[in-house]
């Protein structure tokens, strides 16, 4: 467990370096680093400081966000397929941010306040549909019907929006991109994913003890009504945040909390931590490859399909394995 | 321009104004572009209506003069109510109305894109033989000559390097408007510098990386806010430019080819540091 979380954190390190590295042009990234010790406003210090870090930093920070979250809710619900993308939080985080974006309220916090409210509307709405311990069933089905009036309802908000390029945006805000962003959106989606993966990160014992039972977990000491308005405000200010900011990038919440699962011993509690490291590594990973296609073909798709086309396939196998009785 | 060059041109416009012989009476236009140079160059009982745009403030130079017209929106059966015997379209007019209008028989003209101020001269001259007063044509390209030809005595020490930042990260590159105008204000184009032709979206490392002095936008569609509007707001911009603002220029200089290239090639000379 030791070895996994460190090595997982040098993985994750040495990603985020590598990933200076990669832009559409060939930088000198050392001599750029220097420029920028020594407060020489150079075009490579620029691209270094104001281009690539803020992409490499906003990439890590929304795979983590989506990597706890994702873990989170598969521990309180005891439910392997559910994610952040599943039941609609990423969604209604989504709507949330392009009411405020498009309709005139985008102006300092009110795009990430307003993902904020809307993941929280929209995570509840299902879990209230479904419960907690509910079959799996019932929790996918809610979370189809969410997503699906969510999508048409981003779809059409943006078709209404005034700006003329709204309407090409559509598929930013449902597949998530995050390409184009400056240090003035990290620093946006900051404090809500700190302030959410903290709390989040506090539900640990809880969730461990949740595994056996809640009459038990109550008998340690847990207050589940206190674990679940911690986990519904964590997840709705982390995952709020960062998709008013990148919009809802798919399957990372989903995948890699299967993918550390082992690493943790089965313990939710232990995943959280492995899974925000797993989620930064998967996420940028998916971004460099972004790039590097960008920078070979000169054509420029959202990190979301890379990740869904890695993630679907992952999904229906998770699916397949929990019809045939193992 | 010397009047050896101009003498092709104005024979042209002769035979042009010996076939159209009797002026147009009813002349509707449905485009921007003709919309603008059919306020220039046409008598006021002459314009029976003008496209809905020719109003807007932000695309059109001479949004007040339009006012004084009725409006169209370019739709067949308001068009066939006004009886038009002359119909003014742009290059990008709708296929179906412009076969639909030729079918019931009505004289449609359409007006080319201007790119440069070659083709500026041209759609003037076009314009006026078609409205019958091809005298108002080359009255007008020799005022736009003679202002031209003031801008062009202003010598600036340096030629900075500038160039257009559009929404999703558009520029002008070489053969545009924008292109045109910047040189002739004293301004390097990076974008047709570094080999863009046309309207292009340009990469933000490659942007960085020509060392731009200054950003220029024309917002389309102000008040109004976007992920696309947004990336003219990136930090790195601003970095990029020690801290000089991004200067914004009204859109209706570029929307349309006119005489009012002048008024823009006046203001970039003005945002000279």
């Amino acid at each position: 467990m030791k070895h996994a979380t460190l090595i997982l954190g040098l993985v994750t390190a040495a990603l985020g370096l590598f990933s200076l590295f990669i832009g559409s042009n060939p930088i000198p990234v050392f001599q750029a680093l220097l420029d920028r010790l020594h407060d020489i406003p150079s075009a490579i210090a620029i691209v270094l400081t104001e281009v690539r870090l803020p992409r490499t930093l906003i990439a890590l920070l929304a795979g983590a966000v989506l990597g706890l979250c994702g873990a989170a809710l598969q521990g309180f619900l005891h439910n392997p397929l559910a994610s952040p993308g599943l039941i609609g939080t990423s969604g209604g985080a989504a709507f949330g941010a392009v009411i405020a974006l498009y309709f005139g309220f985008g102006s300092g916090l009110g795009v990430p306040l307003a993902g904020i409210a809307g993941a929280l509307v929209a995570t509840w709405t299902v879990y209230r549909i479904a419960g907690r311990d509910g079959d799996t069933l019932t929790l996918i089905l809610a979370g189809v019907a969410i997503n699906a009036l969510l999508t048409a309802s981003i779809s059409l908000l943006l078709s209404l929006a005034p700006s003329p390029y709204a309407v090409q945006e559509i598929v930013v805000w449902l597949l998530g991109s995050v390409a184009n962003h400056g240090s003035d959106d990290l620093w946006l989606m900051l404090p809500g994913a700190l302030t959410g993966g903290l709390l989040l990160m506090r539900t640990r014992r809880a969730l461990d003890a949740l595994t056996l039972g809640e009459e038990t977990a109550a008998s340690l000491g847990v207050d589940l009504m206190r674990t679940r308005a911690q986990l519904f405000a964590g997840i709705a200010l982390a995952m709020g945040s960062v998709v008013a900011v990148t919009g809802a990038i798919g399957f990372v919440g989903l995948v890699t909390p299967h993918l550390l699962r082992p690493l943790a011993a089965h313990r939710p509690g232990r995943l959280l931590g492995l899974s925000a490291l797993g989620g930064a590594a998967l996420l940028l990973a998916a971004d460099i490859g972004v790039r590097l296609l960008q920078r070979a073909t000169g054509a420029s798709i959202q990190v979301g399909v890379i990740t869904a086309l890695l993630g679907a396939p992952f999904f229906l196998w998770l699916i397949l394995r929990q019809r045939s009785p193992a | 321009m010397p009047p050896t060059r101009r003498l092709p041109a104005l024979l042209l416009a002769l035979t042009l104004s010996a076939a159209a012989e009797t002026p147009p009476r009813r002349v509707v236009s449905i485009n921007l572009c003709s919309d603008q140079l059919l306020l220039l160059l046409g008598e006021p009982g002459q314009i029976v209506s003008l496209s809905y745009l020719a109003r807007d403030p932000n695309a059109s130079a001479l949004a007040e003069r339009a006012r004084a017209y009725p409006a169209n929106h370019a739709d067949l059966e308001e068009l066939i109510a006004m009886q038009p015997d002359l119909v003014l379209t742009g290059a990008y007019t709708d296929s179906a109305l412009r076969r639909a209008l030729r079918a019931l028989g009505y004289h449609l003209e359409a007006l080319p894109l201007a790119h440069d101020i070659a083709t500026i001269r041209a759609n003037i001259r076009r314009v006026a033989n078609w409205l019958g007063h091809p005298a108002r044509g080359e009255a007008l390209i020799q005022r736009l000559d003679a202002h031209l030809k003031r801008l062009a005595q202003k010598r600036f020490k340096r030629h900075p390097r500038a160039l257009f930042y559009q929404p999703n990260g558009y520029t002008a590159g070489a053969g545009t408007l924008q292109d045109e105008a910047l040189k002739r204000a004293g301004w390097d184009n990076l974008a047709a510098r570094i080999g863009l032709r046309g309207y292009r979206p340009i990469d933000l490392e490659t942007l960085l990386l020509a060392h731009p002095e200054q950003f220029f936008t024309s917002p389309y569609a102000p008040g109004t806010d976007s992920l696309a509007q947004r990336r003219l707001r990136h930090p790195a911009l601003r970095a990029a430019t020690g801290g000089r603002p991004m200067i914004e220029l009204p859109y209706r200089y570029w929307l349309c080819g006119g005489p009012m290239i002048a008024d823009a090639i006046t203001a970039l000379q003005q945002a000279h540091p």
